[in-house]
């Protein structure tokens, strides 16, 4: 008995001590998950509120209704009915005037939050936000590019300026407590600040980033993670992130770039053969894996803008015809996905163009050439090679950064004269 | 005496019945043959068909609904592929509302008992009325053309430019559909506008009128102001897909935040064309089964009317993240709070009507009361949504679902099965199996909170709606509330049992089995032909002092030695 006690004791002692080690962060309850914004205690203040007003409310309600459903059934059928009162100024009036003033109070309250929500702080930082289906993109100051994931600087305004190239989506980071429609057309704009520095080694510390304005076959999937960077490392990520296809040696290219940038392919394509909203990449039923099917040049063809009237890719790759080499054929597929349109698949697939340059595709050739060394979710099998590749990008960069500094040492002001 | 003056409602095919053609003539036996149901000019028989059509297409909307609760059961692809799964979200959300919910009420309980509740023997046009269920019917019939030209995956909102650029076949066909069901809408609620203000019998005073008249009332109102938006605005998501004219695509120089505006003025107010009519078979149902006269019966008249204007003027609450202006926001969510008073105040009406009652338990007072618990959380989870910072986190989650699940199932579609009851001994002289209805109350009402409140956990920790699949740790959620929408089948797959038993082996129902006041208790279960044979006599349909349980009627009969001339009147002014 007393051990139980002492364990129950130790536990909830244990819970206490955990939970405000993670600064800027709310824990999770009942109602809410973790909040990680500076907006979020806000939010969970009116909604806490707005929750004991109504339990209250329905609470009173609820047992009076039963009471009295109670105390004054119907006994028998043989009864006389009692006039009873038609109504009462005094308890109407009451009932009107209480209500109405708890309600313009919450109005109130949930008002100001939401200026708080909507009005980004001067000093932001600016993150472009486009969407289409079925992904993001996110674009920073430095000319950076991020598909599969959101990284953003703890500590400081994020704003995001939004757009959408094809129909509305919509940003949500629950954990964040900030939604904004994508509307095309037009830019939208979202902001917050994030104290809750991530675990960059612990994936189940990221926050979700989650489309909810239904956009079609694979809106569902249209999510990346958040992840909140100290300073430090949000400028090396930055940094990176701006020429991290060129880091990357040539020959690791396909196993190191290539998962990257299969990250937005992956909503519609599979790699494991199963159907999707366009072609697997992996073995269709007696056709073999996509890389096959161009190869073999069997794939059908089922008309397109560039049709020619023939139904397989043996009439539209070759010398002479519309596309020397299968290479080419993959490239315009992700430049001009309407040109041609493979048997079974409508005109879904926004173009790349502008978005994958040549290294990147190289890169998803390369893993179309290689897929048996790929897992189904897209990530490269043998991951001793990552490592190795991992450590030759350290060494060029730091090689560069060498270089850079001596470059700097020996003219300095040289970028300003350039 | 005077005679009311009534168009006859005569009948287009068959002729007037035989003598003895049947033990009693009511308005089942008058006629015989198909075609005398699909021709008739009578609102009892027109009440009926619709009855029929809408409960069909509940067993269809509910089918569709198991379809996506099965699929989210578990993470990961449970039997179908996403796209069908949209696609059955989407049928599931656009037969509900406007082939169940919408028609449900006003189109068949409304047909049914207006004109009799008034005292009238038939609306203002019968023709009318026939041409508006055949509307429904074809508009229902565009809608399976529709499920058979490929489907249509756009969400029951239609939401541009996903709507003008999704290439499924079906799109075209259901924005047809639903444009004609717009029409049947709309001339029902003409029809009851004119029925309400021509038709009253004399001592059929504004103020004497049944409560669901009032609230019919009100949403006929709606009805005609509202539809024709929402008729123009699919017309022209229509041509924008036909003939790219550029209203909504931003790639035309449209905007497609100009459709949510159209499509909301008029759905928003079509929320109270589901809920206003229930609240007012609540009032009756409250009144009649407690036995006490209805507490704030002025107020509860005025305040439906009132909720039918302000309806006109909350729209823009559903695009607070929508990139609507902070100022709009702004003045949406305060006059959304201004409505939510009316509602609470009607909660309070009922329950003081309890009061000192004499309250029988029977079926349709149990769903009354289940409305009551319903609607309250249906109405307190609005106003988390009506607040606009917290609106924002919770505005496209499962949390929205729940509510507008706890309101217009919960409550409008309760309050409907309330109501069809309640007047189903009325409609086909027969009484269901009292014991079956309370287990299949007890069912549907168990398995609705459990479906449905879950979800509000499940949207609050930030669930997207219309996700095909989701995160593993909502599991346990979508679990629990499949499970919920199972016994919720369970539920109403026996209403469905027991209701269809009553009208074969059921006990013949006596003209008051309730103890109700209103004038369709005081003329034969059925009712016959013309409703009345002589001008019924108009008294204060909430006072029960007179009603009285008649052992060999085997119901509640009216005490007329009793009451009071100063407040009856018969034939005195008008």
């Amino acid at each position: 008995m007393n051990g139980l006690l002492l364990s129950g004791f130790e536990i909830a002692a244990n819970l206490l001590a955990t939970a405000p080690q993670n600064t800027g962060v709310t824990p999770a309850n009942f109602w809410m998950p973790e909040g990680a914004s500076i907006q979020a205690p806000g939010v969970d203040f009116v909604f806490n509120l707005i929750n004991w007003i109504n339990y209250v409310f329905f609470a009173l309600i609820v047992v009076v209704m039963v009471w009295f459903c109670i105390r004054y059934r119907q006994r028998s059928k043989n009864v006389e009915f009692a006039p009873g009162p038609v109504h009462n100024t005094l308890l109407e009036v009451t009932w009107t005037v209480i209500p109405t003033l708890i309600l313009i109070g919450i109005f109130f309250m949930g008002f100001t939050g939401y200026l708080d929500l909507y009005t980004p702080p001067k000093n932001s930082y600016d993150i472009k936000v486009t969407a289409q289906q079925w992904s993001w993109e996110f674009e920073y100051p430095n000319g950076a590019k991020s598909t599969d994931e959101l990284v953003v600087p703890a500590g400081r305004p994020v704003r995001l300026v939004m757009r959408s190239k094809d129909v509305l989506h919509s940003l949500f980071i629950p954990d964040f407590r900030i939604k904004q429609d994508l509307v095309p057309g037009r830019y939208t704009y979202a902001w917050f600040q994030s104290d809750a520095v991530n675990d960059p080694d612990d994936p189940s510390d990221f926050r979700w980033l989650f489309c909810t304005e239904y956009c079609g076959k694979s809106h569902w999937n249209m999510n990346v993670q958040v992840k909140v960077f100290g300073e430090e490392a949000f400028d090396q990520w930055t940094k990176d992130q701006a020429r991290w296809l060129d880091m990357i040696d040539d020959e690791d290219l396909y196993f190191m770039a290539g998962p990257k940038l299969y990250a937005r392919c992956v909503t519609c394509h599979s790699l494991d053969g199963s159907d999707g909203s366009g072609p697997t990449w992996g073995p269709r039923a007696g056709m073999g894996d996509l890389w096959a099917r161009i190869t073999d040049r069997t794939g059908k063809i089922d008309g397109g803008r560039k049709s020619n009237g023939g139904t397989s890719l043996e009439d539209y790759i070759g010398p002479g015809k519309l596309y020397e080499t299968a290479e080419d054929y993959v490239r315009a597929s992700i430049y001009d996905p309407g040109a041609l349109l493979v048997s079974g698949y409508g005109n879904q697939m926004p173009t790349f163009e502008g978005q994958l340059n040549d290294r990147a595709i190289d890169a998803l050739i390369g893993m179309m050439k290689n897929l048996d060394e790929f897992n189904p979710d897209g990530s490269f099998k043998d991951q001793a090679r990552v490592e190795e590749a991992l450590a030759r990008i350290e060494a060029n960069r730091a090689a560069a950064s060498q270089g850079a500094m001596e470059q700097q040492g020996t003219t300095p002001g040289d970028g300003d004269d350039s | 005496m005077t005679t009311i003056d009534t168009p006859r409602a005569g009948d287009l095919a068959g002729a007037p019945p035989v003598a003895g053609a049947g033990p009693v003539d009511n308005y089942l036996t008058w006629t015989k043959g198909a075609l005398s149901w699909i021709f008739t000019l009578d609102h009892k028989r027109i009440g009926v068909m619709y009855l029929t059509g809408v409960l069909v297409s509940f067993l269809v909307g509910g089918l569709f609904a198991l379809i996506v609760r099965t699929e989210l059961i578990a993470p990961g692809k449970t039997f179908i592929e996403p796209e069908t799964y949209n696609m059955f979200f989407t049928l599931h959300g656009a037969v509900m509302v406007f082939l169940v919910i919408i028609p449900s009420i006003p189109a068949s309980l409304g047909n049914f008992v207006l004109p009799i509740m008034l005292g009238a023997k038939d609306v203002a046009f019968p023709r009318l009325n026939l041409f508006s269920f055949h509307l429904w019917m074809i508009g229902a019939l565009f809608t399976v053309l529709a499920l058979l030209l490929g489907g249509f995956d756009t969400g029951w909102t239609f939401y541009t430019p996903y709507s003008t650029k999704t290439d499924v076949g079906g799109v075209v066909p259901v924005l047809f559909g639903v444009f004609i069901l717009g029409f049947s809408s709309i001339f029902t609620g003409l029809n009851f506008i004119v029925t309400v203000h021509k038709m009253r019998p004399p001592g059929m005073t504004w103020f004497r009128m049944p409560l669901f008249l009032w609230a019919v009332y009100a949403t006929a109102l709606i009805q005609i102001l509202a539809t024709p938006v929402l008729a123009i605005t699919l017309m022209l998501v229509g041509l924008e897909r036909a003939f790219q004219i550029g209203i909504f695509d931003p790639a035309m120089g449209g905007d497609p935040v100009l459709f949510q505006h159209f499509f909301w003025f008029y759905s928003h107010p079509a929320v109270y064309i589901m809920i206003l009519p229930a609240m007012g078979i609540i009032s009756d149902l409250i009144s009649v089964h407690s036995h006490r006269h209805i507490f704030g019966y002025t107020f509860i008249a005025y305040s439906s009317v009132a909720i039918a204007i302000f309806s006109f003027l909350v729209w823009g609450h559903h695009m607070f993240t929508s990139g609507q202006s902070a100022l709009l926001n702004t003045i949406f969510s305060a006059i959304t709070f201004s409505v939510a008073v009316p509602s609470a105040i009607k909660v309070f009406n009922w329950l003081a009507t309890l009061y000192k009652g004499s309250i029988a338990l029977n079926t349709p007072m149990l769903y009354a009361l289940g409305f009551i618990f319903l609607f309250t959380i249906g109405g307190l989870t609005g106003i988390y949504l009506g607040t606009l910072n917290v609106d924002v986190h919770l505005h496209d989650t499962y949390f929205v679902v729940a509510h507008f699940h706890y309101v217009m199932m919960g409550s409008a579609l309760i309050g409907f099965i309330g109501g069809l009851h309640h007047w189903w001994p009325k409609m086909f002289g027969r009484m269901y199996n009292e014991n079956a209805g309370r287990i299949a109350f007890v069912l549907v009402f168990i398995g609705f909170n459990v479906t449905f409140f879950t979800q509000f956990m499940l949207g609050s920790q930030g669930m997207p709606r219309r996700y095909y699949d989701y995160k593993p740790e909502f599991e346990i959620y979508h679990f629990i509330s499949t499970i919920g929408s199972y016994v919720m089948a369970l539920g109403f797959f026996l209403t469905a049992i027991y209701l269809l038993h009553s009208l074969f082996r059921g006990v013949r129902a006596p003209a008051n089995p309730w103890g109700g006041r209103s004038l369709e208790w005081q003329c034969t279960s059925p009712p016959p032909h013309d409703n009345f044979k002589t001008t019924p006599t108009v008294g204060d349909c909430y006072d029960f002092s007179v009603v009285r349980w008649d052992d060999d009627e085997n119901g509640y009969v009216v005490d007329r030695s009793q009451m009071d001339s100063s407040t009856e009147s018969s034939g005195s002014g008008h």
